[in-house]
């Protein structure tokens, strides 16, 4: 069943217009369509300023969208009343990427924990406490662990108590942008299977936002491969990593460091850097860092092609079949 | 063949005098670094390997921060002993130089990329006059391939992309044609097509020059694309080092086994990650026997009872477990 689906999606930012600059026009997020099944784990690929986490925002409700629609359930959230939107943000709760920052320093766990519950609702003390307690548990952390303030933890146990409130209101999906990079090395590997577990256990649907490809091949069930605010590629995770088709994809790939040292990324993958989203390239976006561009290429956006049942990319070199 | 000796690390102590307790951030290191040489220092955060390159440079924190013991030699000379002006003078940013991991506070907003990539030239005395410091400035700055450089060197850094800023901090960091230059995270803040180009960069500035690198990182994939030999520092000390192959096929300590083991890795997907339980040990009180037994799949009495001395398996492979072996982890 679809939970989540993104429909031709766009939000442009207006930015300048200051003193002596013109203003101009950002488009972050310029048409994108995705859908995420209920129970899988949708990833959101793509290098710093390709739209990821405006997409995050967006599904959040933390912006809204210039152009095009979200539907959770089948239902438009620009439609929803505000009872309809309480109930949509119960639902879809986020993990954020840095736990240095996503907590408040001034609260006890306990009260962090506590607070969206409270937002939704007027529990009691006695089943307030119990909650907490039962969250805490599931994330691994003791009961003692909620009246000790966010500074009195390490990195991993302060995202441990990110996730136990994201938790806490029993939600069916989480948005969690970037959930390791701010972590330590050894600490990582604890989150991701933390995360792997309580999907399974909840059932739960996640939308990741991620640039880390070794990461996002280990972690997600589909993916979508974004680059200036455009979808690229889409399919299966182990469809796109096995046999990525996109230019664009392929230099991602190509790019990543690997632990062997006698792998050598080829230098000539990928040309230059990601262009200015205010004035991105006529045509296909990545056409001026693409080796294999043609003069179409300049020219023409290039809609998606389907590589198979699930598999489809947007390039002027791919054939449909 | 064999190479130039060109630093040598002895037993280095560096504490931090904190209000908390005394800080043991560096715990007996020890380590080499050849001409032309890459030597990857890696580790998590805290595990004192940014601390070992601030004392190389004599660049700790003013109030806290102490060399207690060890010697810093840099081409026969001890750094630890010279005074403050002439490290500043002769080694500091002369003869070895340092790049730091965010190229956006490294740099100053309110001055020309052409003005603070000359500071070094003109703070050494390497070119005299304002034509002289722009014409090394232009050559510096085309060195790390930045393009039209006799142009954006008027430009001020908020004009400079991420990579584009990350070269520019490069360029300061060899502008004197240092003998070492220690890398601090240099690609962590970039993306991935951009990290290529920046590890591309460094390999031509070495081969160019015979420079040594130690290159600060917890990323392995970076290390293993990088550098000659790898040193994995956990609390304070360095637990094994060994030259790249074998560090990254043979490793024998169990910390570095669970750090290859613990991240994934493209195309060897896997249903779970090695988690390594636990966290590193607080440094103001460490365990007195093995820091890493509280963690370790393969503890057993001794390790809580003394550290380990350090054995060589095979020449240049050396670790300091009571139980090396072969990857039993995973």
């Amino acid at each position: 069943m679809r939970l989540l689906e993104v429909r031709d999606l766009k939000k442009y930012f207006r930015v300048g217009g200051g003193l002596l600059r013109a203003a101009g026009t950002v488009k972050a997020v310029d048409g994108v369509s995705f859908a995420v099944e209920e129970g899988e784990t949708f990833a959101l690929v793509g290098e710093s300023g390709c739209g990821k986490t405006t997409i995050a925002k967006l599904v959040l409700m933390l912006e809204r969208p210039t152009a095009g629609s979200i539907l959770f359930n089948g239902e438009d959230l620009a439609s929803l009343g505000s009872a309809g939107v309480k109930a949509y943000r119960r639902e879809v709760q986020t993990v954020f990427q840095d736990p240095y920052a996503s907590l408040n320093p001034r609260l006890r766990v306990r009260t962090i924990i506590a607070e969206p519950i409270l937002a939704h609702g007027r529990p009691e003390r006695a089943e307030l406490r119990q909650r907490v307690e039962e969250v805490l548990d599931v994330v691994g952390l003791p009961k003692t662990a909620a009246d000790l303030f966010p500074h009195e933890f390490s990195g991993g146990q302060r995202q441990r108590v990110a996730i136990a409130r994201a938790l806490a209101l029993n939600p069916r999906c989480i948005v969690l942008d970037e959930p390791i990079s701010a972590l330590d090395v050894s600490i990582r590997a604890q989150i991701l299977n933390l995360l792997a577990d309580i999907q399974e256990r909840f059932r739960l649907t996640y939308l990741i936002i991620a640039h880390d490809l070794a990461l996002v091949e280990h972690f997600s069930t589909r993916v979508g491969v974004m680059y200036l605010g455009n979808m690229v590629e889409a399919g299966p995770t182990s469809e796109v990593f096995a046999h990525p088709r996109h230019p664009y994809t392929q230099a991602l790939l190509a790019s990543v460091p690997r632990p062997d040292p006698d792998h050598r990324a080829p230098v000539d993958a990928i040309r230059g850097e990601i262009a200015s989203a205010m004035a991105p390239p006529s045509g296909c976006k990545f056409h001026p860092r693409c080796p294999h561009a043609r003069p179409v290429c300049n020219t023409e956006f290039p809609g998606w092609r389907d590589l198979g049942a699930t598999h489809s990319a947007a390039c002027h070199l791919l054939e449909s079949n | 063949m064999s190479r130039q000796a060109l630093l040598r690390v002895e037993n280095l102590r560096t504490h931090l005098f904190l209000k908390r307790g005394v800080l043991k951030a560096v715990d007996g290191v020890s380590l080499h670094v050849d001409e032309g040489e890459t030597l990857g220092l890696v580790g998590e955060s805290g595990s004192g390997k940014s601390m070992t390159s601030l004392s190389i440079m004599r660049l700790l924190p003013k109030q806290s921060g102490r060399i207690v013991d060890g010697n810093v030699w840099l081409d026969g000379t001890d750094l630890t002993s010279l005074p403050e002006d002439e490290m500043a003078r002769d080694w500091r940013g002369r003869r070895v130089s340092m790049v730091s991991q965010d190229p956006m506070t490294s740099l100053n907003p309110v001055f020309t990329v052409g003005d603070q990539v000359g500071a070094p030239f003109r703070y050494h005395k390497l070119a005299q006059g304002a034509r002289a410091v722009r014409d090394a400035v232009v050559k510096v700055l085309s060195r790390v391939r930045i393009p039209s450089p006799e142009k954006r060197l008027d430009n001020y850094p908020h004009q400079f992309s991420g990579g584009m800023r990350q070269r520019v901090v490069s360029a300061m960091a060899i502008a004197c044609a240092p003998r070492l230059l220690i890398a601090d995270e240099p690609t962590s803040n970039l993306d991935v097509t951009i990290q290529v180009q920046m590890i591309e960069l460094f390999r031509e500035l070495q081969r160019d020059s015979g420079l040594g690198i130690i290159l600060i990182t917890h990323d392995l994939g970076v290390a293993a694309s990088i550098c000659d030999r790898i040193a994995v520092m956990y609390a304070g000390r360095i637990v094994e080092v060994g030259d790249v192959r074998t560090m990254y096929r043979a490793a024998a300590h169990p910390y570095t086994q669970a750090l290859l083991n613990s991240i994934p890795h493209l195309g060897q997907r896997k249903r779970r990650l090695y988690a390594i339980a636990g966290q590193p040990p607080s440094l103001i009180d460490p365990p007195v026997g093995c820091r890493f037994a509280p963690r370790c799949p393969r503890r057993t009495a001794k390790c809580d009872a003394d550290y380990p001395p350090q054995v060589e398996l095979a020449p240049g492979h050396v670790t300091a477990c009571w139980h090396p072996g072969p990857g039993a982890v995973a």
